[in-house]
């Protein structure tokens, strides 16, 4: 399409920062209406009368009509009771911003309705629609602002693909590489598809249309990590993704099932009718009953269909579908976030330009996952929330292990990715919701900024490979100093119980909730060491990236020859990021400015909270306690937690320093030190073999299995029952034939012959014996004729 | 002979066959002209179909969507032609039949467009394509059981020669393969049909049901009816058999005419035989494992526009009986086998999921997703979730049964289209080798494109046609068995895997691997014409399904309320024990009400617990029918047993 398709690229970065726009407005309308903090703050108290939200617009035409619809479906809002102490305990440390009992009777504002049926039948109803929440909000104006980033940038990092490309990766038959048509256009279709889907699982309004946009967000990074389809890897990569992905489907579907054979509804918020009365009541609301005080307890529908079934104990039965349905939405979520043991698509990845990891890894897909679990939580029972925790735990020890040896700039990105949704993961399972969702967000600041900034290097250098980097800093001043925040951020830098990056909010509060937990129940108080040991290794390989690849002197001077600064349609959005990474959790309250629960992110956050997820809630199948998120902003577990987070970076970065800048130890001695454990982490705990070898493989040879039974069991059975009919009817006919038929045949001829052989006797030639005869004929037709006839 | 839908369906009908007449008069020579008027017949035959499916067009027959007519069979004609024998010519519509009606004319329109590379006795072939289209046609609008079994015998021939004469290397050993199965199912369809026939008695309908079955216009004329048969008092033998589907339909459910054994006292009921025949001959055309050989070697030999009648079409008319014949007249079969078929619908889908994996022909690979894709469709109609213990709620059943007639409609998109794909390569290249290809999505890319969706379409991917129906028919089978939604649940990572690969193997890549690479060339106009509908159909259908249930729905849902009417007689304890006061005011009344106009029904318990015995000894029990088994088995009122002893006898 040549330098036409740039109009390609204006479309879309227009499109998607004309939805950021709108999401911002959005989200002021919000502030406006409900302010910033959680609901039992006096100046949101009045908050109760309805105050029309604009819709957070898709890029799409569409979200223009759509918007049109949602103003005139007139939103109900739920009125916003004031805070009555149930729960004594409640933790106030004298910020205001936010206290534990007001959780559990304060209904979250949320504004939901469908736009259209796609299947309806009786009472059941599968449909597109929207729910709207702080956590909506926010979302999309995350979303939104980050994809804008990476929009502008791909404007730049794709303009090769405005004229013709020779691919250097690919080498033909006949030797040469690979010289293709650009597809600069088809890269921004399908970006702006991929926006389009990821909005649309956050504006959700049931699960099953969050499985729709799932699905999509499925087949996008399909199209985008297999974006330069010439190549094999990219291909094999973009089928993994997906496969492994569906995988996690599967798991989905059966929640799905779990959810509507019992309770016959999708919907978050509830079904309404046409008047706007909720006719039926939503997910949440069957298993988090508003009189009940949103506690969790096994709906109404479970139980009848545990009857259904024949259980003994209907309760307990409904109690475990409840938790077939929570593990099974988790399924879905440990595979579109990558989370052990379905993490293996995600570093295959890095196959497709890096624009796209930017997005796959911070603000899209891997997001929705953990996006879904925040979303979903209400719904789950404590023994889920658990092994989402111990999943979340095991990610992210392995992921990190796997970073400190892979070499490939985007790989580190890409298993420190994997790692960092572990804790959010892991927070969510121990009970921080707010610790997670947080930490998604400040993840997907300085995640992208990270991936931006390694395809500038890339960009400029024109490998992957770190061990052929190093010395850049000095060529390209702002990617270097960029990335240094990005890392600064993601290892949680900061002054303890003072101030410090996005990431040191997020995973401090991560940390104090683990603390809590593990004070908690005992028994799985190891995760929390885990957590923060992961929290070293963290900064230890994300600092030897940085180290390898901008300090020290040049490995390979020609590369570094070429090596320049990005354009500035390319450092312009880094910049932008880099802002964010530093001061988006940070609070905006200068009085409160050392109480992480001051900033306002975190206080919007709490204003999306599910309802009843604000108190401590014991399991019934497992022993194991969720404790209140509010009780880790204790100030001994906080300042524990602190401490501890501050010491395993540090002590991560002094090692990574060591190694990598003052060169103090070398790396290849510790590298054959340590071989047995080196060549397990180099081949990722031997995961892509492993799954080979006990899912493909069988696979395949089932099926080949199953054609050949049909061609050797049941066309053989076929075609040899065909031989012997026909053998049969042949074999039959001819018995037939030569017995019967042939048989009467030559019976008669027999017989005829010997009939004339006697009567040749008669034929004696003498006169007087034939006149007797003819005589005697005479005689005896005559009298024949006279008695026999006239009788 | 003043019906107003007697001539134009007929003539509608009968077109393509009329077609096929005025062509023999044309010179074989004149190839181009043959096929420009097999196409225009094509077209006005589809023309006709939409003008009837467009609402708020008068003049004529259409289908209607009014809230009365919309459940109803519509259009109806009957026109005696063998009385001695009450067999009749006798036609209509409703909303399983009519959108199958229109995607036959639908995809022989299009078949019809990709036969231009037919270059052998191109005469011939325009005329076997018209008469298949017209038996196509007729089998879905007959309505009695031997008009029905002709036009299914009229629609095989064509089949046979069009595969056996212009098919690949191998055709004469498909074309076989594909007549002998066809013809198995076909005469054991017919050993059923018989004896459903000499064990009708329509005078033991009531005369609400005779108006239902169509025997009678309204009830006033029940009188003048009855009083021209030989009354069911004075003369019991003289039986009023009938060919009428919609009578069989009545009879099934209302009376024990069905019930009697046919061989020794206490055994197999005459439904069940007859069901049992009928489902074999249905699941041959679907086709499901293990029955299901032909489809492979037949789609592999046959031409294009042939594969894409075969897989859109031929396969449809076994899901369309099983829902139009073998439910509604043998209930009690159905409910005692539902099981037997949910298991024959997940083995397809998971063996044929499997075996497509395992393909190196494009063509093999695509026939055995076929397999796969109509399991869906035999599962979605077998779940019968709707019993006593849930309360009767059928929702979920009518969730499953609608899903499947969506994927019937969706996957006669999906898979022509597939067919057509490979044919467009096909007629290029001349090889179907999945490893010689390679590099296509840059040497054509339009193809390429529509190819994704297409392929995507068959794959399930949300906003595309497969979706919708791949997923009501999983949901719902959660509440029939729940083994066999987690195995139906799992299918949906063989479909990617096949798909994906089969896709990366074909459209990806640096280059073509394979023969006759200077012959890729970019899609003609008459090959643009044929994809692209397909692609707005998979995409319309995948965003606004409810475009599609507006129109069949409404059937469905009184088809399967009507099944569930009859299991509330047969199990009417569950309305004395109903946990919910709510629907139990409902119950009873129904079933009072329905109850004056049958005679006093209830199973055979002797039957009842042999059967399940039977059931119990097959592992994986569905939980819903042992819930079922339990609740019967703790009502035995023994007076009923032996009136039912009574009518088995005279059955």
């Amino acid at each position: 399409m040549g330098a036409s398709g740039r109009g390609a690229g204006y479309v879309a970065t227009g499109a998607i920062l004309g939805g950021f726009v709108l999401s911002l407005a959005a989200m002021i309308c919000w502030i406006d209406a409900h302010g910033v903090t959680a609901g039992h703050h006096s100046d949101a108290a009045d908050s109760g009368h309805a105050v029309l939200v604009p819709p957070e617009a898709s890029e799409t035409e569409a979200s223009k009509t759509l918007e049109t619809r949602l103003v005139s479906s007139a939103p109900i809002v739920r009125p916003v009771a004031a805070a009555d102490g149930e729960h004594a305990e409640s933790h106030d440390g004298g910020h205001g911003a936010h206290s534990q009992g007001a959780h559990t009777t304060t209904t979250k504002v949320a504004y939901f309705d469908d736009w259209y049926t796609l299947v309806g039948l009786g009472n059941l109803k599968i449909t597109i629609g929207y729910y709207i929440d702080a956590l909506t909000v926010v979302m999309f104006c995350m979303i939104t602002l980050i994809a804008t980033c990476i929009h502008f940038y791909a404007m730049g990092y794709m303009h090769e693909e405005l004229e013709d490309v020779t691919d250097h990766e690919v080498t033909l038959s006949n030797g040469e590489h690979l010289h293709r048509k650009g597809r600069y256009y088809r890269f921004f279709q399908y970006m702006s598809l991929f926006c389009f889907s990821m909005l649309g699982i956050v504006i959700a309004g049931n699960i099953a249309m969050t499985f729709i946009f799932w699905e999509l967000v499925g087949i996008c990074s399909y199209f985008l990590i297999g974006f330069y389809i010439e190549r094999k890897s990219a291909s094999t990569a973009a089928n993994k993704a997906f496969i492994v992905n569906r995988v996690g489907d599967v798991g989905m579907i059966i929640g799905l099932m779990a959810l509507w054979g019992s309770l016959g509804t999708f919907s978050f918020g509830g079904e309404k009718n046409g008047a706007g009365e909720i006719v039926k009541p939503g997910l949440f609301e069957q298993v988090r009953p508003e009189e009940e005080g949103y506690q969790l307890q096994t709906p109404e529908g479970m139980e009848k269909r545990a009857k259904v079934m024949g259980a003994e104990d209907p309760a307990y039965t409904g109690h475990l579908l409840l938790v077939v349905a929570g593990l099974g939405i988790f399924c879905g979520c440990v595979g579109k976030s990558a989370q052990f043991p379905l993490h293996v698509w995600l570093p295959d990845a890095m196959e497709g330009p890096t624009p796209v990891s930017a997005l796959v890894h911070s603000a899209t897909m891997v997001a929705a996952g953990v996006f879904l679990v925040g979303r979903f939580y209400p719904m789950f029972t404590p023994e889920v929330l658990l092994i989402i925790a111990i999943i979340g735990c095991i990610t992210l020890f392995m992921a990190a292990t796997i970073a400190i040896t892979a070499t490939d700039i985007k790989r580190v990105l890409a298993y420190s990715t994997l790692s960092q949704l572990g804790y959010m993961m892991f927070a969510l399972g121990v009970g921080g919701w707010v610790a997670g969702m947080l930490h998604l967000i400040t993840h997907a600041f300085f995640k992208s900024l990270l991936f931006m900034c390694s395809g500038s290097v890339i960009h400029a250098v024109h490998t992957n490979e770190m061990p052929q980097m190093g010395g850049l800093r000095r060529k390209m001043p702002i990617t270097a100093y960029t990335m240094l925040i990005g890392c600064l951020a993601i290892i949680g830098a900061g002054v303890p119980t003072i101030v410090g990056l996005s990431g040191y909010y997020s995973k401090d509060a991560i940390l104090a909730q683990a603390l809590h937990f593990g004070k908690n129940n005992a028994a799985w108080n190891v995760m929390f060491y885990v957590a923060a040991g992961g929290a070293a290794i963290t900064a230890f390989y994300m600092f030897r990236l940085w180290f390898m690849t901008f300090v020290g002197s040049p490995r390979e001077q020609h590369r570094y020859d070429h090596a320049h600064e990005s354009p500035r349609v390319m450092w312009m959005p880094l910049a932008v990021l880099a802002f964010f990474a530093i001061f988006i959790a940070m609070p905006a309250d200068i009085e409160n400015f050392t109480n992480p629960a001051a900033s306002p992110l975190v206080q919007m956050l709490e204003q999306g909270r599910p309802d009843g997820t604000g108190v401590d809630f014991s399991g019934q199948l497992a022993a194991v306690m969720m404790p209140n998120e509010h009780g880790s902003h204790d100030e001994e577990i906080h300042l524990t937690a602190g401490m501890i987070a501050f010491g395993t970076a540090l002590s991560g970065l002094l090692l990574a320093c060591c190694m990598y800048w003052w060169r103090l130890i070398n790396p290849a001695e510790v590298r054959s030190m340590f071989a047995p454990i080196y060549r397990f982490l180099l081949n990722k705990w031997w995961f892509d073999e492993l799954y080979d070898k006990i899912f493909i493989r069988p696979t395949l040879w089932f099926g080949r299995c199953a054609a050949g039974f049909d061609r050797g069991c049941i066309d053989w059975l076929i075609d040899h029952l065909a031989v012997v009919t026909r053998w049969f009817t042949s074999g039959f006919d001819r018995w037939i034939d030569q017995t019967f038929v042939d048989g009467l045949a030559n019976w008669i001829a027999r017989k005829t012959y010997r009939v004339g052989l006697w009567l040749r006797k008669v034929q004696t030639g003498r006169l007087r014996q034939y006149v007797v005869f003819i005589l005697v004929g005479t005689v005896a037709m005559y009298l024949l004729a006279t008695f026999g006839l006239t009788k | 002979m003043d019906n107003p839908s007697l001539w134009p369906l007929t003539i509608l009908v009968f077109l393509p066959a009329i077609g096929s007449l005025v062509l023999l008069l044309l010179p074989r020579e004149n190839t181009e002209i043959i096929k420009r008027v097999s196409l225009l017949i094509t077209v006005i035959v589809f023309g006709a179909t939409v003008v009837m499916a467009l609402p708020g067009i008068s003049g004529g027959p259409h289908f209607s969507l009014s809230a009365d007519a919309v459940s109803q069979m519509q259009n109806v004609f009957q026109v005696n032609w063998i009385p001695v024998f009450d067999i009749q010519y006798y036609m209509g519509m409703d909303g399983i039949s009519f959108p199958l009606f229109v995607l036959t004319a639908f995809i022989s329109m299009l078949a019809m467009g990709a036969s231009w590379s037919i270059k052998k006795h191109v005469k011939a072939y325009c005329v076997l394509f018209l008469i298949l289209e017209t038996g196509m046609l007729g089998v879905f609008l007959a309505l009695d059981f031997f008009l029905f079994f002709v036009f299914w015998e009229v629609m095989l021939l064509p089949m046979y020669f069009l595969i056996g004469v212009w098919g690949g290397p191998r055709r004469e050993y498909a074309a076989i393969k594909f007549f002998l199965y066809t013809m198995l199912g076909g005469v054991l369809m017919l050993i059923a049909i018989l004896m459903l026939y000499f064990n009708s008695d329509l005078r033991e309908l009531s005369d609400d049901q005779l108006v239902a079955g169509h025997v009678i216009a309204d009830a006033g004329q029940a009188e003048a009816w009855r009083a021209g048969v030989p009354s069911l008092e004075k003369n019991p033998d003289a039986q009023q058999h009938t060919f009428n589907i919609l009578a069989l339909q009545q009879l099934g459910q209302h009376t024990k005419q069905f019930s009697g054994s046919v061989f020794t006292e206490g055994g197999k009921s005459i439904q069940w035989w007859a069901f049992v025949l009928l489902f074999i001959g249905f699941i041959i055309k679907v086709p499901s494992v293990p029955v299901h050989t032909w489809l492979p070697d037949a789609h592999v030999e046959a031409p294009t526009p042939i594969s894409m009648i075969l897989a859109g079409i031929l396969l449809k008319m076994g899901g369309y009986g099983i829902l139009r014949i073998c439910y509604p007249i043998c209930p009690e079969a159905a409910y005692d086998l539902a099981w037997v078929v949910c298991s024959v619908g997940v083995l397809s889908m998971v063996y044929g999921a499997f075996a497509a994996l395992a393909q190196n022909d494009f063509k093999r690979m695509v026939a055995y997703s076929s397999v796969s894709h109509m399991g869906y469709v035999v599962l979605g109609l077998g779940v019968w979730s709707a019993v006593e213990a849930n309360g009767f709620n059928a929702d979920y059943w009518k969730m499953g049964v609608n899903g499947a007639m969506f994927q019937m409609i969706a996957h006669g998109i999906s898979s022509a289209g597939m067919f057509f794909l490979v044919g467009v390569i096909y007629d290029r290249v001349h090889h179907r080798d999945l490893n010689k290809f390679g590099g296509l999505f840059a040497k054509m890319p339009v193809y390429g494109g529509i190819a994704m969706v297409i392929f995507f379409a068959g794959l399930g991917l949300p906003g595309l046609c497969g979706f919708i129906g791949e997923v009501l028919v999983v949901l719902s089978t959660w509440n029939f068995s729940i083994i066999l939604a987690v195995l139906s649940a799992f299918v949906v990572i063989l479909t990617a895997a096949y798909i994906l690969w089969a896709i990366q193997r074909v459209y990806l890549g640096p280059e073509y691997k394979g023969p006759h690479p200077e012959a890729l060339t970019p899609l003609t106009s008459r090959e643009w014409s044929i994809a692209v509908p397909l692609c707005i159909f998979a995409i319309v259908l995948g965003v606004y399904p409810q475009a599609l249930f507006n129109y069949m729905s409404p059937s469905i849902n009184h088809t399967v309320d009507e099944l569930v009417d009859w299991q509330k007689h047969q199990q009417p304890s569950a309305i004395a024990e109903s946990v919910d006061p709510p629907d139990h005011d409902g119950n009873v009344e129904t079933v009072t009400s329905q109850g004056k106009d049958t005679l006093p029904e209830k199973r055979s318990l002797k039957e009842d617990n042999e059967e399940s015995l039977q059931l119990e000894s097959f592992g994986a029990l569905p939980a819903p029918l042992q819930a079922t088994e339990a609740v019967r088995e703790r009502a035995p009122p023994p007076e009923e047993t032996t009136v039912v002893g009574d009518q088995t006898e005279r059955g």
